[in-house]
């Protein structure tokens, strides 16, 4: 029997332009509607002293976690995550609308559609996946950012994508929360850039969910599995996360003056 | 357990599928009919039908997913090149253009004032005929030539001349000169082309002027920009702002507005001076090298620094690091750089600086631009002499300005002028001068001074807001256009669902109205798919092959010889004969642009990867996902006039005051504020975009280009107070 699937996404954040035409490929695809989203670009936002600027763009959507907080506290067992593919479904005909699950994901990446009276999130596109095709976000992407694939086949993109990355980053979960083991995968992360908690106070012309309060913890490396490169990759990976981590000290502290 | 639940989920999302079968009898009989013939959708009218995009001209390859016979989902086409298999924002959103709420989908007459909003619904034969009969009676009166046409770049628009050419009207106006005549007109005197092609698969370095191909999205090259960064290419990129572009650069710089054109002759000044330049390129392909070297001695890096704001050493090493590149260096000679009325000299100086590496046929190609592939055309008689002037004074007193181009600006200031005649109506297809033109005002005030005015248009745009009959045009996802050439294939835009309401397409529109104008001989086809049988039949081709596969294959053509070009000299013209004899001149020299007084900023403009000029604000998708059109300040200039974040400023220039939300960010050099266009609607008609922003177009004060006719739209300088 073939090795059992297990679906991620790898973004190049070097290469996400915020164009959002993933946004809105994602919304006609899963018909979400106009009041909610399922996928999001994160600003970082215009960094440093004018004219030695930075700007980085985090795209996100649902993590499909290895170990989701979303179905341990799913009543009616909709949510689910599939053991056939790795990604984290709602059966929405067994989802009774609680929203337990929206509290309970530290990405903010689900949704309670009020009008159906159902949760919904990012699927992976599944239905798309089933015939052939890359999720809508993927298919679409401008920049090449966005990859999608199994996680357990070494010769799929998102596995060739982190056997070539130099450090790979993941979006953690909140201090004293429980690791989610997350399934995006992030690589070419500039090193300057902090994916950290997300709390401007940007405005949107449409009432996006609540701000998403994600954090990327300090020891955020650590919670990298990638069986395959760690062999490969071994000290110089170390070397570079404790890199990143003072980076990431240097930083909390410039951002807190 | 969990597999059966997929498989529910699966079910569900086929549940509309199941729901085509209860619906078949529904399914609109044409186009559907036709799709099941061509073999592109299943028995119940499901599947992929192939067509071209219209969100921006860049004109992707679409691959509709329809379903019951909606259209529920967009893709890239990835046989075709500008879009390789991906659609941007805009292409994803396009479905919601053609099921737009606000969509005007039967004739319109007005019973109120003009603009007021106020119509009545009629029928194509009632609104035909009372078109025809107002223009008749204004040809009648006053000539053909009182009607003026104005129409933006689309397919059709070959039928859109046809009607104004067998009219005998001169006066054609179109959204170029506030766009791109600068460029245009410099490549035509350097290249002898409009817009050669630029090619990212070779190149090593590339300096973008004020070109932000990230947000300005034209879908394949921004998708081959960011591979060439991916392969490590570095990029400058020259912007007062710091745009997404200058995100994804290797170096950013401020410039200060308006002077693009003095960085460019201090690269192309250490590149002669250092003898850095292809000699062998230059003396085959070339003419008035001489010229040139005399005429940039004195543009040094020391004396450019102080005039662009970008340190000498800086302007040095980019024009080494350019040279060194060779011929794999791009310097993107596109689109406006600094609309500036120096922006012609600062387009023909990238030209040149491109010549001057011998980039040509690695990093830049001969255009394919838009010629005719072989295509046949329906047959017609000649069009009547024209005798009468343009209003627009092309070519009587712009001389360089091609006729299809145009100055759009100036013809609306004869309008209100009245010179050198009146014009009394005009016939306006798919624009919206009204946001697009500078100082609103004034074309409202043109619009006043005329007897009739008709729109064609898929929604009611501010233009259809103030005019006398608007006509529903069918959206890009209902109709055929004209077959349209792209590189070696010939592609096809058609119907992927039946038009909704009594929406027509243009094509019909066009015939209609000119048989009731007596001008039927020159609509010679029986209907859209006999328009494109004629286009086919001298390539031996059927209307159902480029149906079915949305493009057909051009036979192997001669292969032209890339090294001549369609200059009087046969040459790349470094010095241009064409400027000389009209007594300009014929190398680029400094002009130094005008500048705000103290207290005031330069207003500039620019462009949102989520919308297209003024036409898609009223997307729904796309304004769920846009950013609050805001001005942008540099903290420090807010700060000296107590300014913050989000705080409701007015900005004024010599034309026209308003009032917008402030954004405070270091993304802007400190002298200028940002405006993104495109929004402040009027109509009341567009109820998602209406209220919602400013127009930078009340803002914008007119000027014209004496050489290439160009609107310079950051030549605007405003001051700002709290409101």
């Amino acid at each position: 029997m073939a090795q059992k699937k297990r679906y991620g996404f790898v973004i190049d954040i070097s290469r996400c332009i915020d164009c959002r035409a993933c946004m809105v490929a994602c919304s006609v695809e899963n018909k979400v509607p106009n009041n909610h989203t399922r996928i999001w670009v994160h600003d970082l936002g215009v960094k440093g002293e004018y004219p030695n600027l930075s700007r980085t763009f985090v795209p996100y959507n649902c993590m499909h976690c290895e170990n989701p907080p979303c179905t341990q506290v799913c009543v009616s067992g909709a949510t689910y995550k599939d053991p056939t593919n790795g990604l984290v479904l709602v059966d929405q005909e067994a989802c009774i609308g609680c929203g337990y699950c929206v509290e309970a994901c530290p990405y903010n990446a689900r949704y309670l559609d009020e009008k159906r009276g159902v949760v919904d999130k990012c699927n992976g596109c599944i239905q798309r996946v089933y015939v052939g095709l890359k999720p809508a976000c993927v298919a679409t992407c401008l920049g090449g950012a966005r990859m999608f694939g199994d996680l357990n086949d070494p010769t799929s993109e998102v596995s060739v994508a982190l056997s070539k990355a130099g450090t790979i980053h993941v979006i953690d979960y909140e201090k004293g929360r429980v690791d989610t083991e997350p399934n995006i995968y992030y690589v070419n992360v500039p090193v300057l850039t902090r994916i950290d908690t997300v709390n401007d106070n940007t405005r949107q012309p449409i009432n996006l969910p609540r701000d998403p309060h994600y954090t990327i913890a300090e020891e955020g490396w650590k919670k990298v599995l990638v069986p395959f490169i760690g062999a490969a990759l071994g000290g110089t990976f170390l070397v570079q996360a404790v890199y990143f981590t003072k980076q990431l000290i240097e930083g909390e502290k410039e951002f807190d003056e | 357990m969990s597999h059966e639940v997929t498989r529910r989920d699966f079910l569900k999302m086929g549940a509309a599928a199941a729901g085509a079968l209860a619906l078949g009898q529904f399914i609109p009989p044409r186009v559907a009919k036709a799709a099941r013939q061509l073999d592109v959708v299943d028995a119940n009218g499901d599947g992929y039908i192939p067509t071209m995009c219209e969100m921006c001209v860049w004109r992707c390859g679409v691959l509709a997913k329809v379903v019951n016979g909606r259209v529920v989902k967009l893709e890239g086409n990835p046989e075709h090149p500008h879009s390789l298999g991906r659609l941007c924002a805009r292409g994803q959103s396009g479905l919601m253009n053609t099921y737009d709420p606000d969509r005007v989908l039967t004739p319109l007459v007005r019973v109120g004032k003009r603009g007021e909003g106020k119509f009545r619904e009629a029928t194509w034969d009632e609104a035909l005929d009372i078109v025809s009969k107002n223009m008749l009676s204004i040809k009648q009166q006053y000539g053909p030539e009182a009607m003026v046409f104005s129409s933006t770049h689309n397919i059709s628009q070959v039928q859109f001349e046809n009607l104004l050419s067998g009219f005998g009207s001169p006066n054609y106006g179109t959204q170029r000169s506030l766009c791109f005549n600068a460029m245009i007109v410099a490549n035509l005197m350097t290249y002898g082309m409009e817009e050669p092609n630029r090619d990212y698969s070779q190149v090593k370095y590339i300096i973008l002027t004020g070109r932000n191909l990230v947000e300005a999205i034209s879908t394949s090259e921004t998708s081959a920009l960011m591979d060439a960064i991916g392969r490590g290419v570095k990029m400058v990129y020259l912007d007062p702002r710091f745009t997404k572009t200058a995100s994804k650069a290797a170096e950013w710089y401020p410039i200060r507005p308006g002077t693009d054109l003095a960085f460019h002759l201090a690269l192309i000044n250490v590149i002669i001076a250092e003898e850095r330049y292809n000699k062998d390129f230059i003396t085959k392909y070339t003419t008035g090298f001489d010229e040139l070297k005399t005429a940039v001695q004195t543009y040094t890096p020391e004396w450019a620094a102080p005039i662009t704001g970008i340190n000498a050493e800086v302007i040095r090493r980019i024009a080494r690091e350019f040279s060194d590149a060779g011929q794999y260096a791009l310097a993107h000679n596109g689109w406006r750089t600094s609309n500036f009325i120096n922006s012609f000299p600062a387009e023909r100086a990238i030209t040149i600086l491109n010549a001057l590496v011998g980039n040509w046929g690695v990093t830049m190609f001969p255009a394919a631009g838009e010629a005719s592939g072989g295509l046949g055309t329906p047959p017609q008689p000649p069009y009547p002499r024209v005798s009468a002037l343009r209003l627009d004074g092309v070519p009587w007193k712009y001389p360089f300005v091609p006729l299809k181009l145009g100055i759009f600006q100036q013809m609306r200031e004869a309008i209100i002028e009245g010179k050198p005649y009146q014009a009394h109506g005009w016939f306006i297809s798919r624009q919206n001068p009204v946001l697009s033109l500078p100082d609103r005002q004034r074309t409202l005030d043109a619009m006043g001074k005329l007897d009739f005015i008709v729109t064609i248009d898929i929604i009611m745009n501010d233009t259809s807001w103030f005019s006398d009959v608007v006509l529903p045009e069918a959206s890009y996802l209902e109709r055929f256009d004209p077959l349209l050439p792209v590189g070696n294939r010939v592609f096809v835009r058609q119907p992927v669902i039946e038009a909704q309401g009594e929406a027509r397409s243009a094509l019909w529109i066009y015939k209609e109205l000119g048989k009731r104008l007596g001008l039927g001989d020159f609509f010679q086809y029986k209907d859209e798919e006999d328009y494109l049988a004629q286009q086919l039949a001298p390539l031996g081709k059927s209307v159902e092959e480029v149906r079915t596969k949305g493009y057909i294959d051009l036979p192997e053509g001669k292969q032209d010889n890339l090294f001549t070009w369609s200059t009087p000299s046969g040459k790349i013209e470094i010095s241009s004969s064409t400027l000389k004899a009209g007594k300009f001149d014929p190398v680029p020299v400094w002009q130094e642009p005008l500048q705000p007084k103290d207290g005031a900023f330069y207003l500039l403009t620019g462009k949102v990867g989520q919308h297209t000029q003024m036409g898609t604000q009223n997307n729904l998708l796309l304004h769920k996902y846009q950013d609050e059109p805001r001005l942008w300040m540099n903290p420090e200039a807010a700060a000296k006039l107590g300014l913050k974040d989000w705080d409701l400023v007015e900005a004024a220039s010599q034309v026209g005051v308003l009032r917008v939300a402030l954004k405070v960010t270091s993304a802007i050099r400190p002298d200028c504020v940002y405006l993104t266009p495109g929004f402040g609607h009027l109509s009341k008609g567009l109820r998602t975009a209406y209220g919602v922003g400013a127009s930078d177009s009340v803002l914008h004060e007119t000027y014209v280009d004496p050489i290439s006719g160009g609107q310079a739209l950051s030549q605007t300088f405003v001051t700002v107070k709290k409101v």
